[in-house]
């Protein structure tokens, strides 16, 4: 009787985490394919049809605007990965590392569209660089219309947004690998440091990170709002397009955008299995150059010499970073000089006169703004944290039985298979274009006319927090000793309690770190907000993405701040608890962890002061 | 993974011809079309009445913050004067809204129930007004009945929009004027007609641009470029007809193939919207900045936004005007609590304070007795009638396929 009241709790637990977390896909994707056929209930049509497809086709400019979308997607993407894994190769094991984990945390916390916006304040003709290099050296910077044809400065800011993503989502990884001691060998076999990493940690730090990496090119190749700000006009990308047919009033025009969002999809797809063919050539097939014994690799053999002179003297490494921080540290300045200048005229490198009045003016209102942001967040944050907790158990536990009847190498090679909801489910959120995604969710909220717009913008804001959520913790889960239950266990104490009195504390830092993540994901929302809400659920996002349009540099710079400020705080919090959750951890018995969090500890007292100083 | 993979598809498949079948069930057990609507006199203090409490949902551009400040201080003025709340409702297209109401409007088709809409008031004009007005999204008549009417300088043009009769369906808010804005320093003497801008740019190069089609004021500018070059401008006046659709605009297009190479990246990126084209003034990147409000210069000097020496004016020909309204849906929420609000905004104080030249300063509709203060000083130009709505789409399109990619 017990059991099977258990069982039921389990079943209802599970039922409600896949009702959640997975529910949205399917109205999501069944109204997507249907509208897409010209199907919409919504618009009285009910004939299948391909003129959406063919009206698409023949606008004018879709091919470029296809065409730059996925080239910003494979080009940022390919960068990110690259420079990063160069930061890491170059840093990962310095004396330095830690300051620049707490120099990133920062950065990944910092939403898109700021960004995008501080980035736009230095890259423009009219901004800052452009501003110091017409008085000093008399040139007009980034004049050149190549620069927005080619997209460079999409390519770029995306690029440097991604950078710290990928490292934070490595570092979990790389404490799980043998690092130290598969470079000693490595050297020991005669291949310098810059070798190991390339033949060594970088076959096996591939593929783990495929989802982070499938997640930047699914991001970047669907990007709206960072795209508005600074992508190119004519013709705009491929996702701007289609959130410009989808505000129209010509209802062919949403019927084109209905077969765009699935090409989107389609699209999507294709360049998902691109990231895992490309890891697979590099990784299984071509493992030649793994273990051939060559010293150098034959590519850069081939590449003539002022390539390698290039990569000898400019450490890409290096440079990543450095620019990675520069820009960011510089943009986050130029928001703040902006948010107090009253006028600040071309090429004037100070303002000529300064006021407090638009914050003066703003503060009154942002209060509002501010509570239903932060309710939002803190709301689908903790329950998206719920589900996963749940999930994560099941899910674990299902690894666990798999380990007493499987043997332990095969288990290895095949753990996301044997996961009770498969991680490509999991992750779908974060891959699927979210303006796809969102078209089929407004379409069923409006159908079912249920006008409570909290509700909905929480619900999809939960759906896409779950697998940021989800991802972070899968790795300290997964890490946990299980010993310490099986001890707990055999104490006589109740499975509940093991798991609150022993896993728990262990995995508190990492929760708390998770819910920051979660947090500023959700505080970064622009798409769910706005379309499930109707406008009526304003955010410090979506206003900012609305002034914008206003193109008043002040506002944007007041709006752009507090979209950074607002997670930073998290993100601080997080660390302090984390910290205070930390004493346990630090005795001896705790092996797997005490090397890590004595060294989170050491990096979150320091990223506590440093924020406390920046306030 | 490729088990699971498929597992999903299947799943999804099967959930998506559920989802369909349903959808089409619902619409076939219910085929009631909504009641027409009465247009029984208002009995206002009832209105008052029923307003009192209400909150108001108010879709608007967000653009401006002038503007929003504005919204903002006459939703103060309403809750003290009214107990009415205005939600000003940000958005950066007003055609979101109509979006939404068409899907709401097509929802309760479907249904046969009364839906309780989103939207309670908006702001628009022109196209989006015709839009609105055909699919049946607006259908009280409200405007003559608001207590605020006996103020409105029905000398204006008040009664069509876009040469769209507004049959009362909508309330004028302010009236827009074209105007160039330039700053006397740099540029003493401005080009004050299509051709002189062009010799303008040929003295000139990358000095000048216009908002991106179709944008809201880029296609103003197309329209305002073709009502000059155009031999005949009555044919404008009507309903576009494909046949002559190429004739009559072949001057407008001759004119872009010459002006964009000397324009602005060379014609190959433009400004995203005045507001663009404000900053780009005044970064010196171009020398001309284009608004739809005459008094911009100036609120826009007191915001330290635009150099002191910068004025603005009209063409030769007369700038494009139009009005802009308010408006009510067919299922708006609050419709009492819409309807005191446009008629507060109708006030001579809510519009004196709205034609505030240190503030938003757009030109009032009321007759000029009942407008104090700075308000009272606006100048407007001579002016070009708006060219019939469907003219608007036509444009954008063709823009697109010559310039937009």
């Amino acid at each position: 009787m017990k059991n099977f009241l258990l069982s039921l709790i389990k079943a209802t637990l599970l039922t409600v985490v896949l009702l959640i977390s997975f529910l949205p896909m399917v109205p999501g994707l069944a109204g997507l394919i249907s509208a897409a056929f010209g199907i919409n209930p919504l618009l009285e049509q009910f004939q299948w049809t391909f003129s959406g497809f063919i009206q698409l086709f023949q606008f004018p400019g879709i091919g470029q605007s296809i065409f730059m979308a996925v080239n910003v997607s494979i080009v940022s993407t390919f960068l990110a990965v690259f420079i990063s894994f160069s930061i890491l190769k170059h840093w990962y094991q310095s004396a330095h590392w830690q300051k620049i984990e707490n120099a990133i945390a920062p950065i990944l916390a910092l939403p898109h569209v700021a960004f995008a916006i501080g980035f736009a304040f230095l890259f423009t003709p009219s901004g800052f660089l452009s501003r110091l290099s017409s008085q000093l050296l008399d040139i007009v910077l980034f004049n050149d219309i190549q620069v927005v044809k080619h997209q460079l400065g999409l390519i770029i800011a995306l690029t440097i947004k991604e950078i710290p993503f990928i490292l934070f989502m490595s570092i979990a990884l790389l404490k799980q690998l043998n690092l130290k001691q598969s470079i000693q060998c490595a050297q020991s076999l005669g291949f310098n440091q810059h070798q190991a990493w390339f033949k060594v940690i970088f076959p096996q730090w591939l593929p783990k990170m495929r989802f982070a990496i499938i997640a930047i090119m699914a991001y970047s190749l669907s990007v709206v709002d960072m795209s508005l700000v600074i992508g190119p006009s004519i013709p705009s990308t491929f996702p701007v397009m289609l959130w410009s047919w989808l505000s129209e009033t010509d209802l062919s025009r949403h019927l084109m955008a209905a077969s765009g969002a699935l090409l989107l999809v389609f699209i999507c797809i294709v360049l998902v299995y691109l990231v895992i063919f490309i890891e697979w050539y590099v990784v299984t097939k071509c493992k030649n150059w793994q273990f051939s014994g060559r010293k150098s690799i034959k590519l850069f053999d081939v590449l003539p010499t002022i390539f390698k002179h290039f990569s000898k003297n400019i450490k890409l490494g290096t440079f990543g970073l450095v620019t990675v921080l520069i820009v960011t540290s510089l943009s986050f300045l130029m928001m703040i000089v902006w948010s107090f200048a009253k006028r600040w005229s071309y090429p004037n490198i100070l303002p000529s006169s300064w006021s407090s009045q638009f914050w003066k003016n703003e503060l009154p209102y942002l209060f509002e703004t501010f509570l239903t942001s932060i309710s939002l967040a803190l709301l689908s944050a903790g329950i998206a944290l719920l589900l996963v907790l749940v999930l994560l158990e099941f899910n674990n536990r299902v690894i666990g039985k798999k380990t007493n009847t499987i043997n332990k190498n095969t288990l290895k090679n095949n753990k996301h298979k044997h996961l009770l909801i498969p991680m490509i489910l999991i992750v779908t959120p974060i891959i699927a274009p979210q303006l796809s995604i969102l078209f089929g969710m407004q379409l069923a909220s409006i159908y079912l006319g249920e006008n409570n717009f909290y509700l909905w913008v929480l619900w999809s804001h939960v759906f896409f927090v779950f697998p940021y959520i989800y991802l972070s913790l899968d790795g300290p889960w997964r890490s946990y000793d299980r010993r310490f239950n099986k001890v707990g266990l055999s104490l006589g104490k109740s499975p509940l309690k093991v798991w609150w009195t022993i896993k728990m504390p262990q995995l508190i830092p990492a929760i708390s770190i998770a819910m920051a993540v979660g947090i500023s994901v959700s505080l970064a929302q622009f798409l769910p907000t706005l379309m499930l809400g109707a406008g009526r659920i304003s955010t410090i996002t979506t206003e900012a993405v609305a002034l914008s349009s206003g193109q008043d540099r002040r506002i944007m710079a007041i709006y752009a701040l507090l979209q950074t400020i607002t997670p930073l705080i998290f993100f601080a919090l997080a660390i302090f608890i984390a910290k205070r959750s930390g004493p346990l951890e630090n005795r001896k018995a705790f092996l797997i962890f005490s090397n890590s969090t004595q060294k989170a500890e050491k990096n979150i007292s320091k990223q506590a002061s440093t924020i406390r100083h920046l306030q | 993974m490729k088990k699971s993979t498929k597992k999903l598809l299947l799943a999804t498949t099967l959930m998506a011809t559920l989802v369909n079948s349903t959808f089409a069930l619902a619409n076939q057990s219910a085929n009631i079309t909504s009641a027409t609507p009465e247009t029984a006199p208002l009995d206002w203090s009832e209105v008052e009445q029923q307003a009192k409490g209400q909150k108001v949902y108010f879709y608007a551009w967000g653009g401006s913050q002038q503007i929003n400040d504005y919204l903002r201080w006459a939703d103060k003025q309403l809750q003290k004067q009214y107990g009415v709340q205005l939600e000003h409702v940000k958005v950066d297209d007003i055609s979101i809204a109509i979006t939404r109401l068409l899907a709401e409007k097509a929802t309760e088709k479907a249904t046969g129930t009364a839906s309780k809409g989103t939207v309670d008031m908006l702001w628009i004009n022109g196209e989006n007004f015709k839009n609105m007005k055909q699919n049946q999204l607006i259908t009280q008549p409200f405007a003559t009945q608001l207590p605020s009417w006996q103020y409105v300088n029905t000398q204006f043009p008040v009664d069509s929009d876009f040469t769209e009769p507004t049959e009362g369906l909508e309330a004028p808010w302010g009236i827009g004027q074209l105007i160039f804005i330039h700053d006397k320093q740099r540029t003493p003497t401005p080009p004050k007609s299509m051709q002189q801008l062009l010799s303008y740019a040929q003295q000139h190069p990358n000095k000048v641009s216009y908002p991106q089609p179709p944008s809201f004021h880029g296609t103003s500018f197309l329209k305002s470029a073709l009502l000059e070059l155009a031999t005949d401008t009555s044919p404008l006046y009507e309903e576009v007809d494909e046949k002559s659709f190429a004739k009559i605009t072949q001057p407008l297009w001759q004119y872009l193939d010459q002006l964009h190479p000397l324009a602005w990246h060379q014609g190959k990126q433009f400004p995203s919207s005045s507001a663009h084209t404000m900053q780009l003034l005044d970064d010196g990147e171009l020398d001309l900045a284009i608004s739809f409000n005459p008094n911009e210069v100036s609120s826009a000097q007191n915001n330290g936004s635009l150099a002191t020496t910068t004025d603005s004016y009209a063409m030769e020909n007369g700038a494009l005007s139009n009005i802009h309204f308010l408006s009510i849906p067919f299922n708006a929420n609050a419709k009492a609590g819409a309807l005191v609000a446009i008629n507060f905004l109708l006030s001579p104080e809510a519009q004196s304070k709205k034609g505030d030249l240190s503030q938003w300063g757009d030109p009032s509709i009321l007759k000029t007795e009942y407008i104090s203060g700075s308000a009272a000083n606006t100048k407007l130009f001579k002016s070009v009638p708006e060219p019939h709505p469907s003219w608007q789409v036509a444009l954008e399109q063709e823009w697109q396929k010559r310039y937009g990619h």
